[in-house]
């Protein structure tokens, strides 16, 4: 079981992916926008993030600068965006190592992901 | 744990209500459940449960717990629960109710008087009688809302699982789309196509029955003949010829099914689920150009369950819409093989009319690629610049015959009739070619820098590029073949004389970019330039000295 912040502005959405990796066991936490998730995330850290990139306050890419180098997040990050923006975001997070799912994203692909993630025994990949 | 995360939301909601009903002792209750579900039956009330979990698993009746004893008086299966022992003093009872429209047991514990005494927080009593008959009506209600939540939850769960798997099924096409999309041959949109839809159909095989599959002299029997067996997710096209490379599968299920499936499909063009066995198939058509039709055929295991709606939908949308690239790709193929036909005529039917030009448009045409590539042209326009060289005299069609080929000098009238073949050649091609620049380059051939050239007398830089490179090519080819009037030049000598009439008559720059190219492809590929030039120095020996003023005017009509 891994603990996972997911940050999705569309309530539908989050709460999709929410009960699809509770299902799947995970400690789940929700967050609706950047702001929301960037204090959940200082209160405790996780091992997986989660993250829309077009969010209110704070968007996704704000959220991964402010994050994962204060070493917020364990294992990693995934991001969820639109195609037409995939390749600019790609490029802009590949600095961090951070995976791209394109939306509509593929739920198993996501799981394969947070399981390969979480079960690998690097213990900081945001190096 | 909250409701929505409950496994078995009611049974949750139940307890929390029980335990609200219960009076803080410790050990008193009240638990209900549904009579012979598996998924909620009663529970013990909290404590009690608690109890009888302290002690040792065994007999019910000799561990002298009276809530356990008490369900097995009513022959309530409490197997899921741990055996043990509930102290002595407790009164457990357990009577058959309704809940929520079904049988339901009732179980009540409850401490005795002088327990209670020593614990002093245990219950009064037990509801009984008019306020139990009042409580259980409650609970009922209860039960009522309880069961609906329980099983909008359900619904719920299973719409999500739903919306999942559109979205997988999307990101799928999605996936499938941008893919197609950058794929130009035909049997690499077919190869994808079996492979999306062995996934997206989650399918042990995937076939592709070409349009032939069935027909006199393909025999069925040659299905799957090599013997390797289908790899999950993994599938081949299978033509009835048998085109694909490697090993085929070996169809799960036998020619003759596989024959009535793809008939079926073809008559009525549906998506078609059929149970061959124990085995699941699906077959829809893939619609390609000239109405033929293919059939695609997915085969499911048992175990991988039936095709729902769901999965003829789908099968049904990529077909239809992998149907269509094909076509298109097909059609577009064609046409682009139409067009290389009607222009290879035309070129043969110049050639034929001035038979010592044989060959020339073709080095005409290459030459001009050679060099738009040399100048840094796209690779695009270095193709629409290679047809234009190609076709640059295609106005000689109309061009009669006696002049063209007269040996020896034109008169100026001769000349003058001559002088209009960029036109003619325009005006011909004016209503086919739909590319600017190959109509640019055979109107403005025989524009000269200095503005002395024809039709339009255009100067410079106002004559377009494609225009200024076939006219190098188009002198250097012409001083090098033996026409009517002369004999050839040597290749140096006929560089030397585009070398003279730079700035003048030729494009400086674009001759300079002329002489890159030649002379890279001389060097590096010495055999082709060769065989490309052979003429120049076997056909009729290089002539030497320069050609008259008369000779360059008009070298390259």
């Amino acid at each position: 079981m891994s603990r996972i912040l997911v940050a999705e502005d569309d309530p539908h959405i989050l709460r999709l992916i929410s009960m699809w990796l509770k299902r799947q066991g995970h400690d789940v936490l929700e967050a609706r926008h950047g702001l929301a998730a960037r204090d959940l995330l200082q209160a405790e850290p996780v091992d997986v993030l989660i993250s829309d990139i077009n969010m209110p306050g704070l968007d996704g890419l704000e959220l991964i600068e402010a994050v994962v180098p204060a070493g917020l997040v364990r294992r990693g990050v995934v991001v969820l965006t639109n195609r037409w923006d995939h390749g600019e975001i790609r490029t802009r997070l590949a600095a961090w190592g951070v995976h791209v799912l394109p939306k509509p994203f593929s739920p198993s692909r996501l799981s394969e992901l947070i399981e390969s993630l979480t079960s690998s025994d690097v213990t900081e990949p945001q190096a | 744990m909250s409701l929505h995360e409950s496994a078995a939301p009611d049974q949750y909601l139940l307890r929390e209500l029980m335990d609200g009903l219960s009076l803080p002792g410790r050990a008193s209750g009240l638990s209900l459940g549904i009579v012979g579900s598996a998924t909620y039956p009663p529970l013990p009330p909290g404590e009690c449960l608690r109890t009888c979990l302290d002690g040792d698993p065994g007999e019910v009746a000799s561990r002298g717990c009276p809530f356990l004893a008490g369900a097995a008086r009513n022959n309530i299966d409490l197997k899921h629960l741990r055996d043990g022992r509930c102290p002595k003093d407790y009164q457990v009872a357990a009577q058959h109710t309704i809940l929520g429209g079904e049988p339901a047991v009732l179980i009540t514990v409850e401490g005795k008087p002088e327990t209670r005494g020593a614990t002093g927080n245990l219950p009064a009593r037990a509801p009984r009688g008019a306020a139990e008959a009042e409580l259980l009506g409650h609970l009922d209600t209860a039960a009522r809302l309880v069961q609906s939540v329980g099983l909008l939850l359900e619904e719920n769960q299973g719409f999500a699982n739903e919306v999942l798997q559109n979205y997988e099924q999307l990101n799928l096409i999605f996936d499938l789309t941008q893919q197609i999309s950058q794929v130009t041959d035909v049997q690499a949109i077919e190869r994808l196509l079996l492979q999306r839809v062995a996934r997206l159909l989650v399918s042990e095989c995937v076939y592709l029955l070409t349009s032939t599959y069935g027909s006199a002299g393909a025999s069925p029997s040659q299905y799957g003949s090599a013997g390797a067996s289908p790899s999950p997710n993994e599938c081949r096209a299978y033509a009835a010829g048998g085109d694909t490379q490697g090993p085929k599968p070996v169809p799960p299920i036998s020619p003759d099914e596989v024959k009535a499936a793809a008939d079926f499909v073809r008559r009525t063009r549906q998506v078609h689920v059929r149970l061959v066995g124990d085995q699941h198939v699906i077959a829809g058509p893939l619609v390609r150009l000239d109405d033929k039709v293919d059939v695609m055929l997915a085969v499911r295991r048992a175990s991988q369950g039936v095709f729902y709606s769901g999965d003829m939908m789908l099968i049904e949308s990529v077909l239809a819409f992998g149907g269509q690239i094909i076509s298109n790709t097909e059609l577009h193929e064609r046409l682009r093989r139409m067009s290389l036909e009607v222009t290879r005529a035309m070129v043969s039917a110049i050639d034929k009319k001035d038979h010592y030009t044989s060959g020339h448009s073709e080095r005409v045409g290459f030459l001009t690629r050679l060099t738009a590539a040399e100048l840094g042209i796209s690779s695009a326009e270095q193709q629409n610049m290679g047809w234009s060289g190609l076709l640059h005299d295609v106005g000689k069609i109309g061009i009669p015959e006696e002049i063209l080929c007269k040996p020896g000098k034109l008169t100026a009238e001769e000349f003058e009739v001559i002088k209009q073949h960029p036109r003619m050649g325009y005006e011909i091609l004016k209503p086919i070619a739909s590319m600017g620049v190959i109509l640019d380059g055979i109107l403005h051939h025989h524009e000269y820098p200095d503005g002395s050239g024809y039709p339009a007398g255009l100067a410079g830089e106002a004559i377009p590029l494609v225009a200024r490179i076939i006219h190098v090519a188009d002198t250097f080819d012409a001083l090098t073949s033996t026409r009517s009037y002369r004999r050839a030049f040597g290749i140096e000598q006929a560089l030397e004389i585009i070398r003279e009439d730079q700035g003048t008559r030729i494009d400086a720059e674009v001759a300079e970019a002329f002489f890159q190219a030649l002379a890279a492809y001389r060097r590096d590929a010495p055999d082709d330039f060769a065989a490309r030039f052979a003429r120049v120095n076997v056909a009729a020996g290089p002539r030497t000295g320069r050609p008259s003023e008369r000779e360059v005017e008009h070298a390259n009509p």
